[in-house]
């Protein structure tokens, strides 16, 4: 088990830069996710990790080490690639002792190891076959084990869910999980999908355009988003975005006028223009009379079971709005919406960044 | 692929046949030839019932040492064939896997080797020989040939590994694996089909090859062709011996080529990446 740090990290393709000096602790048997839309930097940041891809500049250590220049078979890492890349002539057995080779060990640790690590994949019966013989989910659970095999100090795992279906992904999110509890090595681990992050998270790392834009746990970035594009990224349906600007201790939108809420008291200056964030869960059905009501339509109705979302407009605004799905409102009618001041977020319009804090 | 009509399947199997008789016709003559008493070798029209002997290639072997000629001939072969194909690979490995802008001129280079005619080059290369001391030595055709050969399978494998998905050899690597291991096991299995390929075309070159083994060998390290073509004297041309030897010269090739067939398998890299 190692840590992993990265300082000033940089990442050039010839002129283009991709990844703009990254700074980044992974603590020893810490599971981390970089997460972030897709084209941000997080499969190169990895792939500088496993030494597939050279650090252009700044400097990446893992344990002690600094391991710029160490070639990829010297770093103890272990990575499962999003296409899996298991070796096609080779039968599944072989496939995880071909991971072993490089430890030398006798012929009988090696049959163990993989008979052990097979078992807990419930690889066992698949031993012989040869990967064009498996379904994804097996492929998937193959190259799991052959980085499992080789107890690597760091585990690397770059979109390994992308590939199965939705029902499967839940189900192997969970194994990963489980596998982490266990073992408790290291992990890296890249994603597009928040959900997955949100799960199996001990911190995540949100990356947009080759930049870091938070790292916190998955409660932090949730409730604390730093700037308004870890705001509307993390979450689903995403944090409905107002643009407004204080005037005399209101935050004023076109039909809208919400009051500041006190924390918010004395951080903002008259007529600065700041976004409004809030979820559609903090979104309510509520008498006109209400403070921070504001009237509403509604255009669409999404019943999910418990919960429905509904589509509103508020003067200029679309807004998603989350409540019980008993009641809801039918479509077309004419509502009164309520803000809940604990739920506001405020963000400086022109910079992104949150002003909470 | 849908079930072919039966339109298509004549249509098929008439091109095929005609295929056939036109590259068969020739290995027929030579066969029948070779065992044709020489009295009714040039009968009009050709006798198509006749004893066979086994005279021409009784005399082939008695008469001049014909099985060190094919023994030549193979050392030539292989000699060139496993050179060839084993420096071969490692250059075209080195050309697909290197990201330069002028590594395709590089490869265009190396091909252009092979287009030099060969009548050009065999007086340079007799005195090269001669000099040197390896003239009428199996060793010189073996340089000679691989040459020619080399190019032809750099440009050959490079296609082949081009074709081999890198992210293979990046799990390989982080599997612990340096770059010869990576090579050795994962790459060149995976690019099989095109050493069987090379192997299958620098061994033909080699074998079948008259011009330099006519020019720089003598009795020591003649190889099968240019042994046959000794038949043809000024006074007289044997013909008996010549479809004999001719025939005896086809079989290593066929071998060769049979031997190597079951390396042409396609989709070794199924199930890998998708
Ligand atoms: N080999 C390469 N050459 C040039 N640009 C690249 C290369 N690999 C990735 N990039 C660029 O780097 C950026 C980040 O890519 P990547 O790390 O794969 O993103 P992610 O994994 O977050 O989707 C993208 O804009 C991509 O086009
Ligand atoms: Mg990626």
């Amino acid at each position: 088990m190692s840590e992993i740090t990265l300082r000033n990290v940089i990442k050039r393709y010839g002129a283009v830069e991709v990844v703009h000096g990254i700074d980044l602790d992974v603590e020893e048997g810490e599971f981390v996710v970089l997460l972030g839309p897709s084209g941000c930097g997080k499969t190169t940041t990895l792939r500088m990790v496993a030494g597939l891809e050279d650090v252009s500049d700044g400097n990446l250590s893992i344990g002690e080490t600094r391991v710029n220049e160490v070639a990829p078979k010297d770093r103890g890492v272990a990575m499962v690639f999003q296409n899996y890349a298991l070796y096609p002539h080779m039968t599944v057995r072989q496939n995880m002792e071909f991971a072993l080779k490089p430890l030398g060990l006798s012929a009988k640790e090696v049959a163990r190891r993989v008979d052990e690590i097979a078992n807990m994949l419930g690889l066992s019966e698949l031993m012989a076959r040869r990967p064009a013989q498996l379904s994804g989910g097996q492929r998937q659970r193959v190259a799991m084990g052959r980085a499992m095999v080789r107890t690597p100090d760091v585990f690397l795992f770059d979109e390994p869910l992308s590939n199965l279906d939705a029902k499967l992904r839940t189900q192997v999110r969970l194994e990963i999980a489980k596998l982490h509890n266990r073992l408790g090595t290291t992990v890296l681990y890249v994603t597009h999908d928040q959900v997955e992050a949100m799960t199996l998270a001990d911190k995540i790392v949100i990356m947009r355009d080759g930049h870091i834009e938070q790292v916190g746990t998955p409660e932090q970035v949730y409730s604390q988003p730093d700037n308004m594009f870890v705001a509307t990224f993390i979450g689903s349906p995403p944090m409905n975005m107002i643009p407004a600007q204080v005037r005399e201790r209101e935050l004023q939108a076109n039909g809208l006028a919400l009051k500041v809420p006190p924390r918010f008291e004395g951080r903002l200056a008259e007529g600065q223009s700041v976004t409004i964030g809030i979820r559609p869960n903090g979104l309510s059905l509520a008498g006109a009379e209400m403070p921070n009501a504001a009237p509403a339509r509604v255009e669409v109705t999404e019943y999910l079971g418990n919960e429905a979302l509904l589509d509103l407009r508020v003067g200029p605004h679309e807004l998603i709005a989350e409540v019980p799905a008993l009641g809801r409102p039918a479509p077309g009618t004419e509502i009164s919406v309520q803000f809940d001041p604990d739920a506001i977020h405020l963000f400086d319009t022109e910079t992104g960044a949150s002003l909470s804090r | 692929m849908n079930k072919p009509s039966t339109q298509q399947a004549i249509l098929v199997y008439t091109l095929l046949g005609i295929a056939l008789i036109v590259f068969m016709t020739p290995i027929y003559l030579i066969a029948s030839s070779s065992v044709k008493p020489s009295p009714i070798m040039f009968q009009k029209p050709p006798a198509m019932i006749f004893e066979p002997t086994l005279d021409h290639y009784r005399d082939l072997f008695a008469m001049r040492p014909f099985g060190k000629f094919i023994g030549n001939s193979l050392m030539v072969a292989l000699g060139s064939t496993a050179f060839s194909v084993f420096f071969g690979s490692i250059a075209a490995y080195a050309i697909s896997r290197i990201k330069h802008k002028r590594m395709n001129d590089v490869a265009f280079w190396i091909l252009s080797m092979r287009m030099f005619p060969p009548i050009a080059v065999v007086v340079p290369y007799y005195i090269i020989f001669k000099t040197v001391g390896l003239l009428d030595t199996p060793i010189a055709l073996i340089i000679v040939y691989s040459t020619a050969n080399i190019p032809l399978t750099v440009w050959l494998m490079k296609g082949f590994f081009d074709e081999v998905p890198t992210a293979l050899e990046e799990a390989a690597a982080v599997d612990g694996h340096g770059l010869i291991s990576i090579f050795w096991k994962v790459t060149l299995p995976l690019a099989a089909p095109g050493l069987a390929v090379s192997a299958v075309f620098c061994f033909i070159f080699s074998w079948n090859e008259f011009l330099f083994a006519l020019m720089l060998t003598g009795s020591n390290a003649q190889t099968a062709p240019v042994a046959v073509m000794s038949f043809w004297s000024s006074d007289a041309v044997q013909w008996g011996r010549i479809m004999a030897g001719s025939f005896v010269i086809l079989i290593p090739g066929v071998v060769f080529v049979l031997t190597c067939q079951r390396w042409l398998v396609r989709g070794l890299t199924m199930g890998s990446v998708k």
